[in-house]
């Protein structure tokens, strides 16, 4: 009969990075060689990684697809799973399930200007387009990055922060929320949707992307609405609580959309016509 | 029923309590089913009979109604001894309650069968508190209860006479059958932990799967958790689909509180509860 | 001319196919669940009794099944494939499926087979044969007429019987594997002049309730509408509801040990009515209350899988509602959303 679609993949964790007090960065590769060769994925997808007899949890690739041979994934620690992944070092093997999901439209984007909003953990899927279109520069326009996270500690990749910023054809904007800064912080203070509408973006001909907190996403969108954006040009990503990724387990389904398939992408559009329940 | 629904009124009229938690009448009238009501206008929904089956105390833990103001609750003698209960364990602040005390005729086992002697639930063959031990009001006047032989405690004898083989053949047979639906959990007024230890991950104390090994696993700590507190509503056991016979573990467990300690869960307000309590003179020789 | 069955035949109907090696499945003594028949006289046809408490799901959709097995030899995993414990030759046969019941199989494939295959699932659906039953059973708790079946419909089932009187069944052969699967049986089935149409006409079938369309549109336009609080008030959030139900199938993923060497990842059910089910790592959980939750129940059946997949995930059984503690009806909250939305 058909394979098993419960059964994980092995991967070795090849590297570790220490984002923050309570973040950890992978870096995975696939054991089997022959998997490995047939690997692909899009920007916005996402796996389930799995620690043998504590279960699975549900991440972004946060890593580009242009770098096929390894994929990365960034996770904050919060509960069973993710207390298991902390624990693992290098060499250890993790199960990984995907990719699964839509993915972001990068190819629709090419040839336009593209805003990249993030906040927190939600940098991670961000940065995956980020280093996407980066790889690609010369076929998108003008990119600028904002992101924020609630202090100086809790800013994620900070290198890649540093390496963006220091990029002359990017325009790279770091914050953090008033009282999260050090007193050597010398880039913003502020929160993000104060910090987009103070550099307002041009909305002519760009996508935005915008990924953290649903708090922020809510105070977010209206702001990039008032700057001209239309809704189709508002991209962003929903985060609810998922078990199979193959939609079958039924939880992570808002209205008759199931996130785990027709998502985790969506356009301003599409979410303005789901119910508020995520 | 006329009394009911006139003190009711009044209760909300006066703004004596914010709520009411009653009885209204179910998908048939041999149904009934809990009410929540909060307007004056709304007592006429509440029905009083021999199909009022449920503990309404389980809602009384529900965050909604803590802090909320005075909460009325329709409660024949039994659900009031898990009202005491959760006075006794803090959980209910007795200056927030109003009780409306029902002068029991019984209550059927089975939702949908027809009052009888058949029929009548095993608690009422022995209860002690057809006129409850507290209340605020009182209402309904008390007929002759029917009689019937109580089976349960023939059952209950059955399995105190088995083998310690037997008692957990039999058991396990039972326990199979369970689907970890929690319905009897969730049923039962006085499982009312924030999170229950079925549900805690880190670490996994019971497996959340349902077979044998999850279910024993379950079902023998529950009853652990019970023991001394339980006061006998048999709710657990009306909720669960798989007709597991809780009453029996619930029941022994109630009998050897009696026996050993001379306690008997939801009858003294002012009793320590027995789990809560040590005692130097307590009987220890289970410990070897 | 019709062919008839008699319960003493059916009987040996189940020894023959306990006999080859396949698995009977009947109710149980009590009518509360169904189980394996070891014993053709543990067969019990209930056509005229009250829907057992639970389905025959978990013959399809386990209670808890494990997925894989993995075991670590020095640093070095291995994940095995859990041998299927029903012979894959095997049929699984249900015996005495009302027409509620027969359906399940028909409902729940579609979401264990868009796009990703659920094989656990589609190995026993592939090897199920149901033997239904016209029901002749019908309580204020039935609606099964209100999602597009009768107590005499033959949807879902591979052969279907007609009971006549106590003692004998009409058998009406309704799909290829039914006609492969009793081939071997027909000398114990009787030809006999009867006017089997006469009788299905005759069979009591309950009320109309509500209109699935209506609700359907009515559910879309009013998300947020006092209905679905006042209906999940009371609920315990329990899981009785989903566990009864033939056609719910929502499941957690955990992990487990098996000894110390070995572990396994389970399959297990779970349902929407739970606190913890949509609760995210961060504390958010966007179906908090009891309302939204029941919301769920009520859209996810009537509308969000009629819309993914065009049916109705219900098949009026009762069951949900004859089981909840909180004498909680989706018929009567169904039907009355059916009201308001005809007062609209
Ligand atoms: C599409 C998608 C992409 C995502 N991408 C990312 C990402 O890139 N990075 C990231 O960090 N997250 C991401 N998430 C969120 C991530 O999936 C969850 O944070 C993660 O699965 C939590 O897993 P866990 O097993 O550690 O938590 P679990 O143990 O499953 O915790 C779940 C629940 O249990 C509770 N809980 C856990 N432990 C305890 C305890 N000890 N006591 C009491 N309660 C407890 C928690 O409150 C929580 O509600 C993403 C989610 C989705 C849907
Ligand atoms: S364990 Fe059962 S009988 Fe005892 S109080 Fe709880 S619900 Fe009632
Ligand atoms: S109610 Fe019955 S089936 Fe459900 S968890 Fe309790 S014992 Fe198991
Ligand atoms: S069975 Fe009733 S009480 Fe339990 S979850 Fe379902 S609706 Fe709520
Ligand atoms: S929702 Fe209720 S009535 Fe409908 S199929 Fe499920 S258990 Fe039966
Ligand atoms: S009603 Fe709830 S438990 Fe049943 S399938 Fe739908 S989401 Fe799952
Ligand atoms: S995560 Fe299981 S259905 Fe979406």
């Amino acid at each position: 009969m058909c394979n098993n679609i419960y059964k994980p993949e092995l991967m070795e964790v090849t590297e570790i990075i220490d984002e923050t007090v309570d973040t950890k960065t992978f870096r995975l590769k696939l054991k089997d060689e022959e998997v490995a060769k047939n690997f692909s994925f899009k920007a916005g997808q996402f796996g389930e990684y799995g620690v043998f007899g504590e279960g699975e949890s549900t991440f972004c690739i946060a890593s580009s697809p242009t770098r096929s041979d390894y994929i990365e994934c960034s996770f904050k620690h919060v509960g069973k799973v993710t207390t298991a992944l902390r624990r693992l070092s290098v060499g250890d093997t993790i199960g990984f399930r995907g990719p699964y999901g839509n993915y972001f439209p990068v190819e629709e984007m090419k040839g336009k200007n593209v805003l990249f909003i993030a906040g927190g953990i939600g940098l991670a899927p961000v940065r995956c387009v980020i280093w996407n279109t980066l790889d690609l520069r010369d076929q998108f326009k003008d990119i600028t990055i904002v992101y924020g996270a609630r202090s100086v500690q809790d800013l994620v990749y900070k290198r890649e922060l540093e390496e963006w910023k220091s990029m002359k054809d990017i325009k790279t904007v770091v914050t953090v929320d008033p009282g999260g800064e050090t007193p050597d912080w010398k880039d913003e203070i502020g929160f993000v949707p104060a910090i987009v509408e103070k550099i307002s973006p041009k909305s002519e001909n760009t996508v935005a992307i915008v990924c953290g907190p649903p708090i922020m996403i809510k105070f977010t969108i209206p702001v990039l609405l008032k700057l001209g954006f239309s809704e189709d040009n508002i991209i962003t990503t929903l985060e609810n609580r998922m078990k199979c990724g193959l939609g079958k387990c039924g939880r992570c389904n808002v209205g008759n959309v199931y996130v785990c398939k027709d998502g985790p992408v969506f356009t301003y559009t599409q979410l303005k016509e789901l119910p508020q329940e995520y | 029923m006329n009394e009911l629904r006139e003190k009711a009124r009044e209760l909300l009229q006066s703004g004596t309590v914010k709520v009411i938690i009653g009885y209204a009448q179910g998908t048939t009238p041999l149904h009934t089913k809990p009410i929540i009501i909060r307007f004056a206008e709304d007592s006429d929904k509440l029905v009083m009979n021999k199909y009022c089956v449920n503990n309404l105390s389980v809602y009384l833990t529900r965050k909604e109604f803590k802090g909320n103001g005075t909460v009325g609750i329709v409660a024949k003698g039994c659900d009031v001894k898990s009202i005491v209960q959760l006075i006794q364990e803090n959980q209910v602040n007795k200056d927030d309650l109003y009780i409306i005390g029902v002068n029991c005729n019984g209550a059927v086992s089975e939702l949908g069968k027809e009052f009888s002697a058949e029929t009548v639930a095993t608690k009422c063959l022995h209860c002690m508190v057809r006129t409850p031990h507290l209340y605020h009001t009182l209402i309904g006047t008390q007929e002759e209860l029917p009689k019937r032989a109580d089976t349960n405690f023939e059952m209950l004898q059955k399995l105190e006479a088995m083998t310690p083989d037997e008692k957990w053949n039999f058991w396990e047979a039972e326990f199979e059958k369970c689907v970890k639906c929690y319905a009897c959990r969730q049923a039962c007024p006085l499982c009312y932990c924030e999170r229950c230890i079925a549900d805690k991950s880190v670490p996994r104390w019971i497996e959340s799967s349902a077979h044998t090994r999850g279910n024993i696993a379950w079902n023998i700590i529950r009853a652990f958790h019970l023991s001394g507190r339980c006061i006998g509503c048999n709710e657990c056991e009306r909720a669960c689909p798989a007709g597991i016979p809780l009453s029996l573990l619930n029941r022994k467990m109630g009998m050897t509180a009696k026996k050993e300690f001379d306690y008997v869960a939801g009858m003294g307000l002012d009793t320590p509860t027995l789990v809560g309590t040590f005692d130097v003179k307590d009987n220890e020789d289970f410990i070897k | 001319m019709e062919k008839i069955i008699s319960y003493e035949n059916l009987t040996k109907l189940v020894d023959g196919i306990i006999q080859s090696g396949h698995i009977a499945i009947g109710q149980d003594e009590k009518g509360i669940n169904w189980k394996r028949l070891n014993d053709a006289k543990e067969l019990k046809i209930n056509y005229a009794s009250v829907p057992s408490n639970l389905s025959y799901k978990e013959f399809l959709f386990t209670k808890t099944e494990p997925v894989f097995y993995f075991r670590n030899n020095k640093d070095n995993f291995n994940l095995i494939e859990p041998k299927p414990e029903i012979n894959e030759n095997s049929k699984i046969v249900f015996l005495g499926a009302k027409p509620c019941d027969s359906r399940s199989i028909e409902i729940m494939s579609k979401v264990f087979n868009w796009d990703y295959k659920d094989k656990f699932f589609n190995q026993r659906a592939v090897q199920s044969i149901v033997i239904g039953t016209a029901c002749n059973y019908q309580d204020e708790f039935c609606f099964c007429t209100s999602v597009g079946l009768s107590p005499v419909s033959e949807k879902g089932s591979d052969i279907f019987l007609v009971p006549l009187d106590d003692k004998n069944f009409a058998v009406k052969i309704i799909s290829e594997k039914g006609k492969e699967f009793i081939a071997p049986y027909l000398n114990l089935l009787a030809d006999e002049n009867i006017s089997l149409d006469k009788i299905i006409v005759g069979i009591k079938a309950p009320e109309k309730k509500f209109d699935t369309a209506k609700v359907k549109e009515w559910v879309t336009n009013n998300f947020e509408h006092k209905i679905f609080d006042d209906a999940g008030a009371t609920c315990l959030s329990c899981g009785q509801c989903a566990f009864a139900c033939p056609v719910c199938h929502c499941f957690d993923i955990v992990d487990e040990e098996c000894d110390y060497t070995c572990g396994r990842r389970m399959k297990n059910w779970d349902a929407c009515q739970f606190g913890l089910f949509t609760l995210h790592g961060s504390g958010h959980n966007p179906r908090e209350t009891h309302g939204k939750r029941y919301r769920q129940r009520v859209a996810h059946k009537f509308k969000y899988y009629h819309d993914k997949f065009d049916e109705i995930l219900c098949t009026g059984c009762g069951r949900c509602s004859r089981g909840c503690p909180a004498g909680i009806d989706i018929a009567c909250v169904v039907t009355n959303i059916n009201t308001v939305a005809n007062q609209a």
